[in-house]
Protein backbone atom coordinates (compact mmCIF):
# COMPACT_ATOMS: atom_id res chain seq x y z
CA UNK A 1 0.00 0.00 0.00
CA UNK A 2 3.06 2.32 1.04
CA UNK A 3 3.71 1.89 -2.65
CA UNK A 4 0.55 2.85 -4.30
CA UNK A 5 0.57 5.66 -1.49
CA UNK A 6 4.07 7.24 -3.16
CA UNK A 7 3.20 6.53 -6.54
CA UNK A 8 -0.26 8.48 -6.09
CA UNK A 9 2.03 11.09 -4.21
CA UNK A 10 4.00 11.59 -6.97
CA UNK A 11 0.60 11.90 -9.05
CA UNK A 12 -1.04 14.46 -6.63
CA UNK A 13 1.92 16.73 -6.50
CA UNK A 14 2.25 16.95 -10.35
CA UNK A 15 -1.49 17.75 -10.90
CA UNK A 16 -2.78 19.31 -8.06
CA UNK A 17 -2.49 22.95 -9.67
CA UNK A 18 -3.51 21.85 -12.93
CA UNK A 19 -6.29 20.33 -12.05
CA UNK A 20 -7.36 23.23 -9.59
CA UNK A 21 -6.51 25.84 -12.35
CA UNK A 22 -8.84 23.67 -14.98
CA UNK A 23 -11.50 23.47 -12.11
CA UNK A 24 -11.44 27.18 -10.75
CA UNK A 25 -11.30 28.85 -14.81
CA UNK A 26 -14.87 26.90 -14.81
CA UNK A 27 -16.77 27.73 -11.68
CA UNK A 28 -14.84 30.84 -10.89
CA UNK A 29 -14.69 30.23 -7.21
CA UNK A 30 -12.14 29.25 -5.05
CA UNK A 31 -13.46 27.03 -1.84
CA UNK A 32 -15.30 25.52 -5.06
CA UNK A 33 -12.52 24.95 -6.95
CA UNK A 34 -10.92 23.34 -3.81
CA UNK A 35 -14.16 21.14 -2.95
CA UNK A 36 -13.87 19.52 -6.63
CA UNK A 37 -10.35 19.44 -6.91
CA UNK A 38 -10.50 17.51 -3.76
CA UNK A 39 -12.93 15.11 -4.87
CA UNK A 40 -11.15 14.39 -8.33
CA UNK A 41 -8.34 13.29 -6.90
CA UNK A 42 -10.21 11.39 -3.71
CA UNK A 43 -12.22 9.47 -6.76
CA UNK A 44 -8.75 9.38 -8.72
CA UNK A 45 -7.05 7.45 -5.42
CA UNK A 46 -10.32 4.99 -4.90
CA UNK A 47 -9.88 3.78 -8.24
CA UNK A 48 -6.26 3.86 -8.44
CA UNK A 49 -5.22 2.02 -5.15
CA UNK A 50 -7.86 -0.88 -6.55
CA UNK A 51 -5.50 -1.12 -9.58
CA UNK A 52 -8.99 -2.76 -11.04
CA UNK A 53 -9.39 -1.25 -13.08
CA UNK A 54 -6.27 0.00 -14.05
CA UNK A 55 -5.92 3.73 -15.07
CA UNK A 56 -4.17 3.88 -18.09
CA UNK A 57 -3.86 7.50 -18.21
CA UNK A 58 -3.35 9.01 -15.35
CA UNK A 59 -3.57 12.84 -16.55
CA UNK A 60 -6.54 12.21 -18.77
CA UNK A 61 -8.50 9.97 -15.85
CA UNK A 62 -8.38 13.19 -13.59
CA UNK A 63 -9.29 15.81 -16.39
CA UNK A 64 -12.22 13.65 -16.99
CA UNK A 65 -13.07 13.21 -13.25
CA UNK A 66 -12.82 16.99 -13.18
CA UNK A 67 -14.92 17.38 -16.45
CA UNK A 68 -17.64 15.23 -14.46
CA UNK A 69 -17.32 16.81 -11.58
CA UNK A 70 -17.93 19.99 -13.15
CA UNK A 71 -20.90 18.92 -15.07
CA UNK A 72 -22.72 17.93 -12.36
CA UNK A 73 -22.15 20.86 -10.21
CA UNK A 74 -24.13 22.61 -12.43
CA UNK A 75 -26.37 20.71 -12.96
CA UNK A 76 -27.02 20.60 -9.34
CA UNK A 77 -26.78 23.96 -9.03
CA UNK A 78 -29.31 24.27 -11.54
CA UNK A 79 -27.69 26.35 -13.89
CA UNK A 80 -25.90 26.37 -17.21
CA UNK A 81 -23.10 29.01 -18.32
CA UNK A 82 -25.36 31.59 -19.14
CA UNK A 83 -24.10 34.44 -19.27
CA UNK A 84 -26.47 37.29 -18.86
CA UNK A 85 -26.80 39.53 -21.59
CA UNK A 86 -27.55 42.84 -19.65
CA UNK A 87 -24.68 42.49 -17.02
CA UNK A 88 -22.17 40.75 -19.35
CA UNK A 89 -20.76 38.61 -17.08
CA UNK A 90 -22.00 35.36 -15.23
CA UNK A 91 -24.18 35.34 -12.10
CA UNK A 92 -22.00 35.22 -9.14
CA UNK A 93 -21.99 32.18 -6.92
CA UNK A 94 -23.60 33.24 -3.51
CA UNK A 95 -20.67 31.49 -1.84
CA UNK A 96 -18.85 33.32 -3.89
CA UNK A 97 -17.55 37.18 -1.42
CA UNK A 98 -15.67 39.85 -2.29
CA UNK A 99 -12.46 37.82 -0.97
CA UNK A 100 -12.78 35.19 -3.68
CA UNK A 101 -13.38 37.67 -5.99
CA UNK A 102 -9.59 39.46 -5.65
CA UNK A 103 -8.08 36.40 -6.42
CA UNK A 104 -7.41 37.74 -9.66
CA UNK A 105 -6.57 40.99 -10.39
CA UNK A 106 -9.01 42.85 -13.00
CA UNK A 107 -6.98 41.69 -16.23
CA UNK A 108 -6.61 38.25 -15.58
CA UNK A 109 -10.37 38.60 -14.73
CA UNK A 110 -10.81 39.84 -18.06
CA UNK A 111 -9.10 37.04 -19.53
CA UNK A 112 -11.07 34.60 -17.58
CA UNK A 113 -14.87 35.96 -18.62
CA UNK A 114 -13.41 36.16 -22.23
CA UNK A 115 -11.65 32.17 -22.15
CA UNK A 116 -15.21 31.40 -20.13
CA UNK A 117 -17.34 32.85 -23.17
CA UNK A 118 -16.11 30.09 -25.53
CA UNK A 119 -16.77 26.26 -26.95
CA UNK A 120 -15.94 24.18 -24.14
CA UNK A 121 -13.79 22.20 -26.55
CA UNK A 122 -11.99 25.75 -27.56
CA UNK A 123 -11.68 26.54 -23.33
CA UNK A 124 -10.14 22.81 -22.93
CA UNK A 125 -7.76 23.04 -25.88
CA UNK A 126 -6.16 26.44 -24.90
CA UNK A 127 -6.48 25.51 -21.14
CA UNK A 128 -4.78 22.48 -21.76
CA UNK A 129 -2.05 23.36 -24.52
CA UNK A 130 -1.18 27.06 -22.99
CA UNK A 131 -1.88 26.51 -19.67
CA UNK A 132 -0.99 23.06 -18.54
CA UNK A 133 1.25 23.04 -21.32
CA UNK A 134 0.63 19.35 -22.34
CA UNK A 135 2.56 17.70 -25.11
CA UNK A 136 -0.20 18.21 -28.61
CA UNK A 137 -0.91 14.24 -28.58
CA UNK A 138 -2.01 13.99 -25.29
CA UNK A 139 -4.56 17.36 -25.97
CA UNK A 140 -5.63 14.92 -28.75
CA UNK A 141 -5.99 12.12 -26.77
CA UNK A 142 -8.25 14.79 -24.48
CA UNK A 143 -9.98 16.18 -27.37
CA UNK A 144 -10.41 12.73 -29.03
CA UNK A 145 -9.05 14.09 -31.69
CA UNK A 146 -6.22 13.25 -34.35
CA UNK A 147 -3.53 15.81 -33.68
CA UNK A 148 -3.79 17.81 -37.04
CA UNK A 149 -7.21 18.34 -36.00
CA UNK A 150 -6.33 19.52 -32.44
CA UNK A 151 -3.65 21.98 -34.10
CA UNK A 152 -6.78 23.83 -36.19
CA UNK A 153 -8.73 23.58 -32.87
CA UNK A 154 -6.34 25.29 -31.25
CA UNK A 155 -5.55 27.39 -33.92
CA UNK A 156 -9.38 28.42 -34.10
CA UNK A 157 -9.76 28.81 -30.55
CA UNK A 158 -7.24 31.62 -30.47
CA UNK A 159 -8.81 33.43 -32.97
CA UNK A 160 -12.17 32.89 -30.79
CA UNK A 161 -10.77 34.20 -27.55
CA UNK A 162 -8.89 37.12 -29.18
CA UNK A 163 -12.25 38.31 -30.87
CA UNK A 164 -13.66 38.01 -27.68
CA UNK A 165 -11.24 40.00 -25.89
CA UNK A 166 -11.68 42.54 -28.49
CA UNK A 167 -15.61 42.51 -27.86
CA UNK A 168 -14.76 43.18 -24.57
CA UNK A 169 -12.71 46.38 -24.88
CA UNK A 170 -15.50 47.39 -27.70
CA UNK A 171 -18.12 47.09 -24.77
CA UNK A 172 -16.18 48.64 -22.35
CA UNK A 173 -15.81 51.48 -24.20
CA UNK A 174 -19.14 51.64 -25.32
CA UNK A 175 -19.94 51.61 -21.89
CA UNK A 176 -17.77 54.36 -20.59
CA UNK A 177 -19.10 56.35 -23.61
CA UNK A 178 -22.77 55.98 -22.56
CA UNK A 179 -21.80 56.42 -18.72
CA UNK A 180 -20.35 59.90 -19.69
CA UNK B 1 -6.48 44.38 -32.55
CA UNK B 2 -4.11 42.24 -30.90
CA UNK B 3 -2.00 39.94 -32.51
CA UNK B 4 -2.66 35.95 -31.60
CA UNK B 5 0.82 36.41 -29.80
CA UNK B 6 -0.39 38.71 -27.62
CA UNK B 7 -3.74 36.82 -27.09
CA UNK B 8 -1.36 34.05 -25.67
CA UNK B 9 0.94 36.00 -23.67
CA UNK B 10 -2.39 37.19 -22.00
CA UNK B 11 -3.58 33.68 -21.68
CA UNK B 12 -0.22 32.81 -19.71
CA UNK B 13 -1.29 35.59 -17.26
CA UNK B 14 -3.66 32.66 -16.04
CA UNK B 15 -0.88 30.35 -14.77
CA UNK B 16 -1.09 32.26 -11.66
CA UNK B 17 -3.78 30.86 -10.47
CA UNK B 18 -2.92 28.68 -7.84
CA UNK B 19 -4.48 26.58 -4.77
CA UNK B 20 -3.02 27.20 -1.88
CA UNK B 21 0.00 25.87 -0.58
CA UNK B 22 -1.70 25.05 2.57
CA UNK B 23 -4.72 23.61 1.02
CA UNK B 24 -2.63 21.39 -1.27
CA UNK B 25 -0.83 19.12 1.61
CA UNK B 26 -3.99 19.63 4.01
CA UNK B 27 -5.91 18.07 1.02
CA UNK B 28 -3.38 15.22 0.21
CA UNK B 29 -3.41 14.47 4.09
CA UNK B 30 -6.72 13.70 3.65
CA UNK B 31 -7.16 11.70 0.75
CA UNK B 32 -3.32 9.71 1.79
CA UNK B 33 -3.82 9.78 5.27
CA UNK B 34 -1.04 11.97 7.51
CA UNK B 35 2.34 11.09 6.28
CA UNK B 36 4.82 11.30 9.21
CA UNK B 37 7.78 13.68 8.25
CA UNK B 38 10.30 10.77 9.40
CA UNK B 39 8.30 8.23 8.13
CA UNK B 40 10.59 4.96 8.49
CA UNK B 41 11.15 6.03 12.03
CA UNK B 42 8.01 5.22 13.13
CA UNK B 43 7.65 1.80 11.65
CA UNK B 44 7.77 -0.70 14.88
CA UNK B 45 10.47 -2.50 12.98
CA UNK B 46 12.63 -0.09 12.13
CA UNK B 47 12.06 1.46 15.91
CA UNK B 48 12.97 -1.69 17.35
CA UNK B 49 15.93 -2.18 15.65
CA UNK B 50 17.06 1.59 16.70
CA UNK B 51 16.10 1.09 20.15
CA UNK B 52 18.63 -2.01 20.50
CA UNK B 53 21.41 -0.60 18.29
CA UNK B 54 21.13 2.11 21.15
CA UNK B 55 21.30 0.24 24.12
CA UNK B 56 23.60 -1.78 22.41
CA UNK B 57 26.17 1.27 21.93
CA UNK B 58 25.06 2.33 25.99
CA UNK B 59 26.38 -0.98 27.28
CA UNK B 60 29.87 -0.36 25.60
CA UNK B 61 31.44 1.54 28.10
CA UNK B 62 29.14 0.09 31.06
CA UNK B 63 31.35 -1.18 34.17
CA UNK B 64 29.97 -4.48 36.60
CA UNK B 65 27.26 -3.14 38.43
CA UNK B 66 25.92 -1.06 36.00
CA UNK B 67 22.81 -1.24 34.32
CA UNK B 68 23.50 -2.17 30.85
CA UNK B 69 26.24 -4.43 31.67
CA UNK B 70 24.47 -7.73 31.69
CA UNK B 71 24.18 -7.13 27.94
CA UNK B 72 27.71 -5.80 27.12
CA UNK B 73 28.50 -9.56 28.35
CA UNK B 74 25.01 -11.17 26.41
CA UNK B 75 26.60 -9.29 23.32
CA UNK B 76 29.92 -10.59 23.96
CA UNK B 77 28.97 -14.18 24.48
CA UNK B 78 26.87 -13.89 21.52
CA UNK B 79 30.24 -12.97 19.44
CA UNK B 80 31.87 -16.32 20.85
CA UNK B 81 29.07 -18.60 18.90
CA UNK B 82 30.54 -17.63 15.67
CA UNK B 83 33.85 -17.83 16.73
CA UNK B 84 35.84 -21.60 15.63
CA UNK B 85 36.97 -23.76 18.34
CA UNK B 86 40.48 -22.67 18.18
CA UNK B 87 39.98 -19.27 18.10
CA UNK B 88 38.33 -19.53 21.39
CA UNK B 89 41.42 -19.48 23.94
CA UNK B 90 42.52 -16.10 21.99
CA UNK B 91 38.93 -14.46 22.48
CA UNK B 92 38.62 -15.27 26.46
CA UNK B 93 41.96 -14.27 27.25
CA UNK B 94 40.75 -11.22 25.33
CA UNK B 95 37.07 -11.21 27.21
CA UNK B 96 39.66 -11.92 30.55
CA UNK B 97 42.12 -9.12 29.77
CA UNK B 98 38.48 -6.75 29.42
CA UNK B 99 37.21 -7.25 32.86
CA UNK B 100 40.40 -7.14 34.21
CA UNK B 101 40.25 -3.31 32.79
CA UNK B 102 36.96 -2.63 33.60
CA UNK B 103 38.36 -4.05 37.61
CA UNK B 104 41.09 -1.65 37.35
CA UNK B 105 39.10 1.62 36.23
CA UNK B 106 36.59 0.59 39.32
CA UNK B 107 39.99 -0.07 41.47
CA UNK B 108 41.27 3.75 40.64
CA UNK B 109 38.37 5.46 40.79
CA UNK B 110 37.56 3.53 44.00
CA UNK B 111 34.08 2.57 43.42
CA UNK B 112 33.30 0.35 46.44
CA UNK B 113 29.61 -0.88 45.39
CA UNK B 114 31.05 -2.72 41.76
CA UNK B 115 34.11 -3.57 43.02
CA UNK B 116 32.76 -7.04 44.96
CA UNK B 117 30.61 -7.47 41.42
CA UNK B 118 33.47 -6.58 39.30
CA UNK B 119 36.20 -8.84 40.93
CA UNK B 120 34.00 -12.03 40.69
CA UNK B 121 33.44 -11.03 37.10
CA UNK B 122 37.54 -10.60 36.52
CA UNK B 123 37.98 -13.79 38.20
CA UNK B 124 35.33 -16.02 36.19
CA UNK B 125 37.03 -14.41 33.27
CA UNK B 126 40.41 -15.41 34.14
CA UNK B 127 38.98 -19.26 34.86
CA UNK B 128 36.98 -19.13 31.65
CA UNK B 129 40.49 -18.12 29.81
CA UNK B 130 42.17 -21.37 31.54
CA UNK B 131 39.45 -24.28 30.91
CA UNK B 132 39.53 -23.04 26.95
CA UNK B 133 43.55 -23.09 27.28
CA UNK B 134 43.14 -26.50 28.97
CA UNK B 135 41.16 -27.87 26.38
CA UNK B 136 43.04 -26.61 23.68
CA UNK B 137 46.46 -27.15 24.61
CA UNK B 138 47.20 -25.01 21.74
CA UNK B 139 49.52 -22.01 21.93
CA UNK B 140 50.86 -19.65 19.97
CA UNK B 141 52.95 -16.00 19.98
CA UNK B 142 49.29 -14.41 19.94
CA UNK B 143 47.89 -16.36 22.60
CA UNK B 144 51.64 -16.05 24.98
CA UNK B 145 51.32 -11.97 23.99
CA UNK B 146 47.76 -12.06 25.54
CA UNK B 147 48.50 -14.17 28.19
CA UNK B 148 51.07 -11.68 29.20
CA UNK B 149 49.10 -8.93 28.93
CA UNK B 150 46.56 -10.64 31.33
CA UNK B 151 49.22 -11.07 33.82
CA UNK B 152 50.89 -7.51 33.38
CA UNK B 153 47.00 -6.22 34.52
CA UNK B 154 46.28 -8.89 37.45
CA UNK B 155 49.63 -8.02 39.03
CA UNK B 156 48.53 -4.37 38.79
CA UNK B 157 45.03 -4.41 39.46
CA UNK B 158 46.27 -6.96 42.67
CA UNK B 159 48.48 -4.02 44.06
CA UNK B 160 45.78 -1.84 43.90
CA UNK B 161 43.07 -4.19 45.30
CA UNK B 162 45.53 -5.71 48.23
CA UNK B 163 43.97 -9.01 46.97
CA UNK B 164 44.60 -11.77 44.82
CA UNK B 165 42.18 -12.41 41.41
CA UNK B 166 43.10 -15.91 40.83
CA UNK B 167 44.01 -18.41 44.43
CA UNK B 168 47.35 -19.78 45.47
CA UNK B 169 47.91 -22.59 43.66
CA UNK B 170 45.15 -22.66 41.25
CA UNK B 171 46.10 -23.02 37.20
CA UNK B 172 46.05 -19.82 35.87
CA UNK B 173 46.58 -18.87 31.86
CA UNK B 174 49.78 -18.09 32.53
CA UNK B 175 51.61 -20.99 34.33
CA UNK B 176 49.36 -22.73 31.89
CA UNK B 177 50.83 -21.52 28.80
CA UNK B 178 54.38 -21.25 30.16
CA UNK B 179 53.72 -25.27 30.73
CA UNK B 180 52.83 -26.10 27.49
CA UNK B 181 55.09 -23.87 25.99
CA UNK B 182 58.10 -25.23 27.55
CA UNK B 183 56.40 -28.74 26.68
CA UNK B 184 56.35 -28.04 23.22
CA UNK B 185 59.95 -26.39 23.18
CA UNK B 186 61.38 -29.90 25.26
CA UNK B 187 59.92 -32.20 21.54
CA UNK B 188 61.52 -29.64 19.04
CA UNK B 189 65.00 -29.40 17.99
CA UNK B 190 67.21 -25.84 19.46
CA UNK B 191 70.06 -24.55 19.30
CA UNK B 192 72.54 -24.28 21.75
CA UNK B 193 71.47 -20.91 22.93
CA UNK B 194 67.93 -21.74 22.59
CA UNK B 195 68.15 -24.24 25.03
CA UNK B 196 69.97 -22.29 27.58
CA UNK B 197 67.00 -19.74 27.58
CA UNK B 198 64.54 -23.02 27.85
CA UNK B 199 66.53 -23.99 30.72
CA UNK B 200 65.98 -20.64 32.10
CA UNK B 201 62.51 -20.52 31.87
CA UNK B 202 62.41 -23.46 33.72
CA UNK B 203 63.77 -22.27 36.78
CA UNK B 204 61.46 -19.31 36.58
CA UNK B 205 58.65 -21.72 36.17
CA UNK B 206 59.58 -24.08 39.10
CA UNK B 207 60.29 -20.78 41.15
CA UNK B 208 56.46 -19.75 40.44
CA UNK B 209 57.47 -17.02 37.87
CA UNK B 210 55.57 -17.73 35.58
CA UNK B 211 55.47 -14.30 33.82
CA UNK B 212 59.13 -14.26 33.55
CA UNK B 213 59.22 -18.00 32.04
CA UNK B 214 56.73 -16.80 29.49
CA UNK B 215 58.76 -13.82 28.42
CA UNK B 216 61.68 -15.89 28.05
CA UNK B 217 59.89 -18.59 26.25
CA UNK B 218 58.37 -15.60 24.15
CA UNK B 219 62.27 -15.17 23.00
CA UNK B 220 63.01 -18.24 21.87
CA UNK B 221 60.19 -18.53 19.13
CA UNK B 222 61.08 -14.88 17.86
Amino acid sequence: MDKLKKEFSKIYDKFVEKIFRFIFLKVNSKEIAEDLTSETFLRTWEVFRQGNPKIENVSAFLYQIARNLITDYYREKGRAKIISPDLGHPIADPRQNLEEQTILNSEMERIRKALSKLDEDYQNAIIWYYLDELPIQEVANLLDRTVPATRVLISRAIKALREKLNNQQLDNKQQTTNSV
Amino acid sequence: MMTEKEVIEKIRLLKQIKPEKNWVFLNKEKILGKEPIFFPFLKPAFAGLLFILIIFGLSFTSLPGEPFYLIKKLVERGQTVFVPEEERPKLELELANKRLEELSKIAEKNDVKKLAPAINEAKESVAQATKNLVKSKKVDKEIVQKTLELEKKKQEVEKVLGTKITEEGTEDPTKLVAKYLIEDFENRTLTQDQKQILEKAKEYFESGDFAKALELLLTISQ
